[in-house]
């Protein structure tokens, strides 16, 4: 066996081999995931802001919930634009700070693709299931959640454990207020994701698993 | 492990061979943070500095420095040399990893 190393012993071919799949991957993964902590937290920020908007809507001016019950549909989709906005700045910060050129540009492009395409199915795959309708319109964010929540379980399934930990947190936030908590849904689903996110946050932190 | 396969000694430790193997799976013209590379790495700043060096000393890689959005940042790219070498001993440990063949 060769000596690679003054007082280390080499490592075994299968063993070398092994090595440079696993780098590869988690090369690769932490390009995909840079700048996700606050990534997180600005979603946490922003989902909490279109909850609590809806409530404030609905519990101050009720007259004027009801005469647009299309509503949510602009507010959410401006809230989601800043949300995607911010993502691309700070995922665009974060994988310039890791790599420079293609490196970094291409797993940027991917990622904003990947959550671009799961935000454009919250709103689409409703609508193409004839769910814009005065009738069904309340069960749009069931839907919608659950996507954006799957979403976050995949890319974590594909990348990082702990971020399909936090879809399974942002669904739990979502589904048990909108089934359990009435008309105070909005506002317990606002302050649940500001927890979940804060939470998984401080947990991404602490662990260094990203 | 047979004599008739030799595995390149510089690049053949666990640290350096994971380093090497993040600098040749970017585009040639591209370079890592240095700190990217340490997280990644889960490695200690000295550590990391010591195989770096080795590496570049072998001519594998270069390690510039400069100021982005005036703060320091080191940047680690590897060089024709070093990715010709990575290429070798790929070649090479395959062969290592069908010894004796059949």
């Amino acid at each position: 066996m060769q000596e690679a190393d003054g007082n280390t012993a080499a490592p075994t071919p299968a063993e070398s081999w092994q090595d440079v799949h696993a780098t590869m991957e988690r090369a690769r993964s932490s390009m995909y995931t840079a700048g996700t902590t606050a990534i997180l937290l600005l979603w946490g920020v922003i989902a909490s802001l279109g909850y609590l908007s809806q409530y404030l809507i609905q519990t101050l001016a009720p007259e004027f919930a009801a005469r647009y019950p299309w509503l949510p549909l602009p507010l959410w989709g401006g809230v989601v634009m800043m949300g995607m906005l911010g993502s691309a700045i700070i995922g665009h910060r974060a994988g310039s700070k890791n790599a420079t050129g293609d490196a970094a540009r291409s797993a940027g492009v991917r990622v904003f693709l990947f959550w671009l395409a799961v935000v454009i199915a919250a709103f689409a795959i409703p609508a193409a299931a004839g769910m814009w309708t005065a009738d069904a319109a309340a069960t749009i964010p069931r839907v919608s959640m659950g996507i954006v929540a799957l979403g976050y379980i995949l890319f974590g399934i594909m990348h990082r454990p702990v971020i399909a930990v936090v879809g399974a947190g942002i669904a739990v936030a979502f589904y048990v207020p909108s089934y359990l908590a009435g008309d105070m849904a909005p506002v317990v689903t606002a302050i649940a994701f500001l927890i979940v996110v804060a939470l998984s946050a401080a947990w991404i932190r602490k662990s260094g698993v990203l | 492990m047979t004599d008739d396969i030799v595995l390149e000694e510089t690049i053949h430790q666990s640290t350096r061979l994971r380093i090497m193997t993040m600098l040749v799976s970017i585009p040639e013209s591209d370079r890592l943070a240095y700190g990217f590379i340490q997280e990644t790495l889960s490695l200690t700043g000295g550590n990391l500095t010591t195989h770096l060096r080795k590496l570049a000393d072998a001519g594998y890689l270069v390690i510039t420095k400069e100021f982005q959005d005036d703060k320091p940042r080191t940047w680690v790219q590897a060089t024709p040399a070093g990715r010709r070498a990575f290429a070798t001993y790929l070649t090479n440990l395959e062969k290592a990893l069908h010894w004796p063949p059949r």
